[in-house]
């Protein structure tokens, strides 16, 4: 009886928190993403202008985010039934673009006018081990183009 | 090259069916599957296991695993209603029971594999009748009749190994609630075990004492006893006590209405008597502890 409470406090406390943390950050994502699109993050390898006036500049952003209990017990189902582990993919997307906002973020405050060739790493941690809340890390990096 | 910068849709990369949506179709799927499937298989195991001969059970060193420092020789009062009893109650010619009796307050009574029944103190201090007696001592052993013993035993083992290769480990959240529902399953079969050990120990009742006070006297002790620790049913391996009563009237009710002496036969002032310095032993044990 006991175990049953705790399991649906968990999961309803998961439920609660991790909505409520998801909402919060896709609403500062959008707002972040409109004041940064001045500086357009593009994967090409080469720099689009040809021009040598520019300075270049590594910038990273770096990002790790937390899968909460509710996640996690939905993604288990998943495992057995298959399809899309929808539940891990709006922290994915969350992941991905704070990263790129963290890494302009910098090219910004630089001065750069652009970021190419971005690239992106993700990771896992606490990856296989069984009853640990895993994360998720991601990091984007690319070059900052700095007009001198 | 011209290069534009255009504002992404929000979307993309999310499907957006709603979570809960999705925690629900799942859930409701892995409970009905689990369900069904463990129902099947135990309704196969039930007829196998009926046919493992009941002298495997005996081979079982039983009375050596239930034996603790509270097991002593049960009086002869207790020895003879258990014949008397069983004698009744048409067991299989080769179905021996064995009475044992722990000197513990544990408010129990309960019958396991190869016929093995075991009553302890705090259960028989509370009894206040022959009859109530006889309706634990019947109960225990329609179990071992029907064999409850070695199919629960089979029930057990086999939900474990299906859930075991399942889910490879049970340590996590989805694990442990796939454990809770295939014990919640097999709970249910439990419970029906005991509606059917309470039938048949309510009819030896009507036999040996033209009524069925025994059972509702028992029951009350029951109720008493698990006043308001008494937890919602189907998290439970025994009914709700008020069910049980319910049962047992019903399949009772013709007979008992005819009867008019009701009354339940005492305990015999001898093993009263005993049952109190039996007490007292274990009392002096504790306090040279």
């Amino acid at each position: 009886m006991s175990d049953l409470i705790i399991f649906i406090t968990l999961l309803a406390l998961g439920y609660g928190f991790g909505r409520y943390a998801e909402k919060r950050h896709y609403a500062s994502i959008r707002k972040r993403e409109m004041q940064l699109r001045n500086v357009p993050a593009i994967a090409s390898r080469i720099p689009p202008y040809g021009e040598p006036n520019f300075d270049s500049q590594l910038v990273t952003g770096n990002v790790v985010i937390s899968v909460d209990y509710f996640k996690r017990f939905i993604a288990n189902l998943r495992n057995l039934f298959g399809g899309r582990v929808t539940s891990y993919e709006t922290l994915l997307d969350r992941a991905r673009r704070e990263a790129i906002l963290r890494m302009k973020r910098k090219a910004n405050d630089m001065g750069a006018t652009m970021v190419f060739n971005i690239k992106m790493e993700t990771a896992s941690i606490h990856k296989g081990q069984g009853n640990n809340i895993g994360s998720i890390e991601v990091l984007a990096y690319g070059t900052a183009l700095i007009p001198n | 090259m011209e290069y534009s910068n255009p504002e992404i849709p929000e979307g993309i990369n999310t499907t957006p069916t709603h979570p809960l949506k999705e925690f629900f179709i799942l859930t409701v799927g892995v409970i009905v599957i689990l369900v069904t499937s463990l129902y099947l298989l135990i309704l196969t195991i039930d007829y196998f296991a009926d046919m493992i001969p009941f002298s495997w059970e005996e081979k079982i060193p039983v009375a050596q695993i239930i034996a603790d420092k509270n097991t002593i020789e049960p009086p002869q009062y207790l020895t003879r209603l258990t014949e008397d009893i069983v004698a009744a109650m048409d067991l299989p010619d080769d179905m021996k029971i064995t009475l044992h009796y722990s000197n513990s307050d544990i408010v129990n009574a309960f019958a396991t594999l190869g016929g093995h029944l075991v009553l302890y103190r705090g259960l028989l201090e509370k009894i206040k009748s022959e009859d109530e007696l006889a309706m634990v001592i019947a109960h225990e052993v329609a179990h071992i009749k029907y064999r409850h013993p070695v199919a629960a035993a089979s029930h057990g083992i086999a939900t474990t190994l299906i859930l075991s290769l399942i889910s490879t480990s049970s340590d996590n959240a989805l694990g442990r609630f796939m454990g809770t529902t295939g014990m919640l399953t097999v709970m249910k079969f439990s419970r029906d075990f005991e509606y059917e050990a309470d039938a048949d120990a309510v009819s030896l009742l009507v036999k040996r004492y033209g009524h069925a006070q025994g059972a509702v006297g028992l029951f009350s002790i029951f109720k008493e006893e698990m006043a308001d620790s008494e937890p919602v049913e189907f998290l439970n391996t025994h009914p709700l006590t008020e069910k049980r009563i319910h049962k047992a009237m019903s399949l009772t009710g013709a007979v008992t209405n005819r009867t008019q002496d009701k009354k339940m036969k005492p305990l015999p002032a001898e093993f009263v008597n005993w049952l109190a310095s039996q007490a007292q032993v274990e009392v002096e044990e504790k306090t040279d502890r």
